[in-house]
């Protein structure tokens, strides 16, 4: 297998040529642009001449998605060897000159049924039963409270007003930066405390309560310090705007 | 058929959050198949009747719901966060209804394209399920569709997909193309 330095000085000629990993590894040839999974069949269905196919950038984008994938699946990396193996034979039964001819395959490829279009009608059909199961409610699958907890009130704020507010104080967020893997970490009961100690009889947006430089982990971390506030009755949300603001309860009766 | 056995199971149903086949119903119910089935059917005119719910046959189970001409109000209350499933999803999904068990390489035949984003999405939405591996090389898995793809769609099984231009269907039933809950 080349080592990755070696890879890297053949990026550019991979992107030339139009071969992009890792896989499912995407073809782009003149005569052939699809994923080699289908490059596979259609050569073996004869549909289409490999000498119009370079193989080397396949065989270069493979050896990149079995060095750089994070966690190779070892089944579709065979499957991909397998198919390159093929290809490369059939290949070489082409170009390389043979008295013999070239031997017929035991078993024909197994192929579908092609295209979508045999589906329209379904899709459309599938489309109408959609948004006519959208306009039955049943009662959620593991949704609510704990059966022994009294539910608590949001007045007219809904979750999705707070996962939007969470949304909103995430994408202002900085990048994590790398850290030491042993970093202390401040417990949900500390972080509460200090979320508490922020709320007062003022309405304030989550990115309010969130001062300075904070980082994903810190927005989540306050946020569920904050819902958990909210599910103890110590801090209170309505919507104003569209948007959900905090305040300490009790200070605002009217939360 | 007893009116207690009926309001018994519509207390069973209401506690449901899954749709509850006939069998389990009985059992929890004290109750034969045909007695349960019975009781269904008696519960479901009475709900026709009157209230804001409605007893469907969904997913292979019966389930209580709100009745669809209350849908915008109870929308409006609940706020529920729907997406849509993108055209792309939707061919996936479709394709491995009607072929299942199918593999990702099989779908991308069919498509033409790249369906590793579709299968995945579907996947996180439970659509679609690992079914099992294809005895050829590379073991490639095998994805069929779940319960919640049923559910999702308001089917009661498999059979009621539509046919296909070909004839293919997705089992060998009856097929007709369904009228979400028409009335049995």
């Amino acid at each position: 297998m080349a080592p990755r330095r070696e890879l890297a000085s053949v990026d550019d000629r991979i992107h030339a040529l139009g071969i992009v990993s890792p896989p499912p590894i995407q073809v782009e040839s003149p005569r052939f642009t699809g994923s080699l999974a289908t490059l596979f069949l259609c050569v073996r269905e004869r549909r289409v001449d490999l000498r119009d196919v370079p193989l080397a950038p396949i065989c270069e984008a493979y050896l990149r998605y079995l060095i750089e994938a994070p966690h190779t699946d070892f089944d579709e990396a065979a499957t991909a060897l397998l198919a390159l193996s093929y290809l490369v034979e059939r290949k070489a039964w082409i170009l390389l000159p043979s008295e013999q001819p070239e031997p017929e395959l035991e078993e024909q490829a197994e192929l579908i049924e092609p295209s979508t279009h045999l589906y329209r009608e379904a899709i459309e059909a599938l489309r109408s039963f959609e948004e006519q199961r959208q306009r039955l409610f049943f009662r959620p699958a593991d949704a609510g409270p704990d059966p022994y907890e009294i539910p608590f009130a949001l007045g007219s704020a809904s979750p999705a007003d707070l996962a939007r507010a969470l949304q909103r104080v995430l994408a202002r967020a900085h990048p994590e930066p790398m850290e030491p893997p042993a970093r202390p970490r401040r417990s949900l009961a500390e972080q509460m405390r200090l979320m508490l100690a922020l709320l007062d009889d003022r309405w304030r947006r989550l990115s309010e309560l969130l001062r300075g430089p904070f980082r994903k982990a810190d927005a989540v971390f306050a946020f569920l310090a904050l819902l958990e506030l909210l599910r103890l009755g110590q801090a209170a949300v309505r919507v104003e705007n569209g948007e959900a603001v905090f305040s300490r309860a009790g200070v605002n009766p009217k939360g | 058929m007893s009116l207690g056995a009926v309001d018994l199971l519509e207390a069973l149903l209401f506690v449901s959050d899954a749709p509850a086949k006939p069998e389990q119903l009985a059992r929890a119910a004290g109750l034969t198949l045909g007695q349960t089935e019975q009781a269904l059917e008696v519960l479901s005119q009475r709900l026709e009747r009157q209230g804001g719910i409605q007893l469907v046959r969904i997913a292979d189970g019966y389930q209580l719901c709100t009745k669809p001409q209350f849908a915008e109000r109870v929308a409006d209350y609940l706020k529920p966060q729907r997406q849509r499933l993108s055209r792309s999803m939707m061919e996936v999904l479709a394709i491995v209804a009607y072929k299942q068990p199918i593999t990702a390489a099989e779908i991308e035949q069919i498509r033409g394209v790249q369906s590793d984003y579709g299968i995945h999405g579907l996947l996180e939405r439970r659509l679609i399920q690992e079914v099992g591996r294809k005895p050829t090389p590379g073991r490639p898995v095998l994805y069929g569709t779940t319960q919640q793809f049923l559910h999702h769609f308001g089917l009661q099984d498999l059979s009621q997909l539509p046919k296909l231009p070909d004839g293919s269907s997705a089992d060998q039933g009856e097929r007709r193309l369904p009228s979400l809950f028409d009335p049995e």
